[in-house]
């Protein structure tokens, strides 16, 4: 198992639009993934968009970012890097 | 029908604010965003087995409406409208909802129209404790997609499949979902409780040359599918149940109503469109949305005169990527053809933006336009390179909005020019864009000699200006008496512009919704105007307006105008000409009535 820990930086947070991109990458991969807000105990399936839109998180949440199964790797890499560049979405 | 049922049917008016033309008579066809009501039944064992099958081809039917209407919003508003329904879509297939909903099925027996309200109360239920505003409010997509499959498992049709050819579109608020998935072309009106000019639903009217009217109030609660009713947007009215009488003077004054025909569908020809003295006049469209660049072609604009950049944002106030806006620019500009398209800045702030972002107290006077794009310059500089880039292969002008003097212009050329030199310099390829000034400031308009100098071309922005100059907001009720188009100070300040345009050999366009009212064009030809924009559909009758009338007779009128001191001697003014010396261009309807003095 891998873990990462990712901020939520666009301004809307893991809204609707940045979930379903979320969502749609977590799918791709094998390995179960789960995302815990490191201020509390809230955790979630990255592979469900409800299960993610309950995390409620907003600009600037951290959180603990796992993955577990044979592309662990690659699925930790996606995920990461769509955290750091916003969800694609430049800001108003 | 059973006497029981009967409803008192008594004739109701209703007043609110006409948003697109028209004067048409029609029956309701009621759109709600309503909830079902859902009852709870007890089954055996075998028939919870059944319900758990008619779960499943529930998620597919309604799988099946998602995808369509996202097609659908792709096409018509966007693909930054459309994907919501990307969201919808794997709500519908998320793991968790579909495991509880069956799981409450098999252990509780019960239906699955019942199972599937508890499990969506309970994930509402966490949603609404959820602190962020923003991030709460979306429990109403839950709520949605929750509707959507309760539809799919009574079997309901999407109830808005085919609409008739009568039917006037009666709604407390049109929601995106609705607009993407209604067949809004065959409307014959469209009515809604809440709303106002810069609202999604009188945008799309107004594209697709349908009447609206919004902001009745409490229309919706008081109308069943079916009644009569007539919509009457000059006058900004609706009319419920119209008696006999009422039905007869509606008769009457659409069948002398010429000015205002309905909607030419053929395309008109191209040739300019000129006065009776020799006068071309040049007819441009104001587009938005995607759905609207059919009617540039099909109204024969010449081009697109002002592209309300704006509405690329999602309602969430997400921006497209510079790739992406160059798409859309490109878009934009291949539907203008060899006349070119006017990309206007982000006109953001006010009523326009996410209530999320800032809290100003006076967002009219606050940081909009091209002071936001100055103080967000990230943001100014992705818009200006997307649309160089895009010019490369079509012709599109930039028109900066707002601009208060000559330092918000120079400001904002610097970054264009410095864009255009990094462009090149990466070896992009870029197009000759001219940059222009939106004078809707009466600061602009005082300083229009020495802006005049510094920009290609001015676009005059009406909506704003009268809002501007006058003081007025136009989004209040309150003060709509003093929110007066033909207001002198108004006109002196159109003949002031276009003289310091002239002085400085730049051309000028007129592009507010004034110049889509044939009247109110032809004041605009008076006072020297060559050049308007005007939403598509306004095009067929504004054209009309003008090839029936003579410039030097419009000039003569104007300088009456321009000696008036008060609006209502202006409209005074305007309704006895137009009658005098047009009376069979102009319906007395179609003309303002200034109170007598």
């Amino acid at each position: 198992m891998i873990e990462k820990r990712v901020t939520v930086t666009n301004r809307l947070g893991l809204h609707a639009r940045a979930a379903a991109r979320l969502v749609h990458s977590a799918n791709r991969f094998q390995s179960t993934m789960r995302l815990q807000r490191v201020d509390d105990r809230v955790s979630a399936d990255a592979k469900s968009i409800l299960s993610v839109l309950m995390l409620a998180a907003a600009r600037g949440t951290e959180l603990s970012a796992t993955a577990e199964g044979a592309d662990e790797a690659d699925a930790i890499a996606a995920l990461a890097e769509l955290f750091s560049n916003g969800f694609g979405e430049a800001e108003i | 029908m059973n006497e029981r049922f009967k409803r008192d049917l008594r004739e109701e008016r209703w007043q609110g604010l006409g948003v697109s033309e028209g004067h048409v008579l029609g029956r309701v066809l009621r759109i709600d965003n309503g909830s079902r009501q859902v009852y709870r039944a007890l089954l055996d064992e075998s028939e919870a087995a059944r319900e758990l099958d008619r779960f499943q081809s529930a998620l597919k039917t309604a799988r099946q409406q998602l995808l369509g209407i996202k097609e659908k919003a792709e096409k018509e508003l966007g693909p930054e409208h459309a994907y919501i329904f990307d969201a919808h879509l794997l709500m519908l297939e998320d793991r968790k909802l579909r495991e509880q909903v069956e799981g409450y099925i098999t252990r509780e027996k019960t239906n699955a129209e019942w199972a599937l309200r508890v499990v969506a109360d309970d994930l509402l239920a966490v949603y609404s404790s959820i602190e962020d505003d923003y991030l709460r409010a979306r429990g109403s997509d839950i709520e949605d997609v929750a509707q959507r499959i309760l539809s799919a498992l009574t079997g309901d049709k999407p109830q808005y499949a085919n609409l008739t050819r009568d039917a006037v579109i009666v709604s407390a608020d049109l929601s995106p979902s609705a607009v993407a998935e209604l067949d809004l072309q065959h409307a014959q009106a469209i009515t809604t409780d809440a709303g106002g000019w810069t609202s999604h639903t009188a945008i799309i009217a107004r594209g697709l040359g349908i009447p609206a009217v919004v902001g009745l109030r409490d229309l919706y609660r008081r109308t069943r599918t079916g009644d009569t009713i007539i919509v009457n947007s000059y006058e900004g009215e609706v009319v419920l149940h119209p008696s006999a009488e009422t039905l007869e003077v509606y008769q009457r004054q659409v069948s002398s109503r010429t000015s205002a025909p309905a909607i030419v569908k053929s395309a008109p020809a191209l040739e300019p469109t000129k006065t009776v003295d020799g006068i071309s006049v040049v007819l441009r469209a104001n587009v938005e949305l995607p759905v609207e660049f059919e009617g540039v072609i099909k109204f024969g604009a010449r081009g697109i005169g002002l592209y309300r950049s704006e509405f690329l944002l999602s309602r969430e106030g997400v921006l497209l990527s510079e790739e992406e806006q160059c798409e859309a620019y490109l878009e934009v500009a291949q539907v203008a053809g060899s006349d070119g398209a006017t990309i206007r800045l982000f006109d953001l702030g006010g009523e326009k933006i996410h209530s999320g972002f800032g809290n100003e107290r006076n967002p009219a006077l606050g940081l909009r336009a091209i002071r936001f794009g100055l103080r967000n310059e990230d943001i100014l500089r992705t818009q200006v390179r997307a649309i160089l880039r895009a010019a490369a292969k079509g012709r599109l002008d930039i028109v900066l909005p707002m601009v208060s003097d000559l330092a918000d212009v120079r400001r904002a050329r610097a970054i264009i020019d410095a864009e255009r030199t990094l462009l090149t310099s990466e070896g992009r390829e870029i197009g000759v864009v001219k940059v222009g000034a939106m004078i809707e400031v009466p600061s602009a308009v005082v300083l229009a000699d020495s802006i005049a100098r510094e920009v290609d071309f001015f676009s005059l922005g009406t909506n704003d200006l009268v809002q501007y100059m006058l003081a007025v907001d136009r989004g209040n009720d309150e003060v709509s008496d003093w929110f007066r188009s033909l207001h002198p100070a108004v006109l002196q300040s159109v003949v002031r512009v276009q003289e310091a345009a002239a002085n400085a050999s730049i051309p000028t366009v007129v592009c507010g919704e004034m110049a889509s009212t044939p009247a109110y064009a032809v004041v605009l030809i008076g006072l020297g105007a060559t050049d308007l924009s005007m939403t598509p559909a306004a095009i067929p009758r504004v054209a009309r307006a003008l090839a029936g009338i003579k410039c030097e007779d419009a000039k003569v009128i104007s300088i009456m105008c321009l000696e008036c001191s008060t609006a209502d001697e202006v409209e005074q003014t305007v309704r006895e000409q137009f009658l005098k010396r047009w009376p069979d261009l102009f319906h007395p309807g179609s003309l303002p009535a200034g109170k007598p003095a």
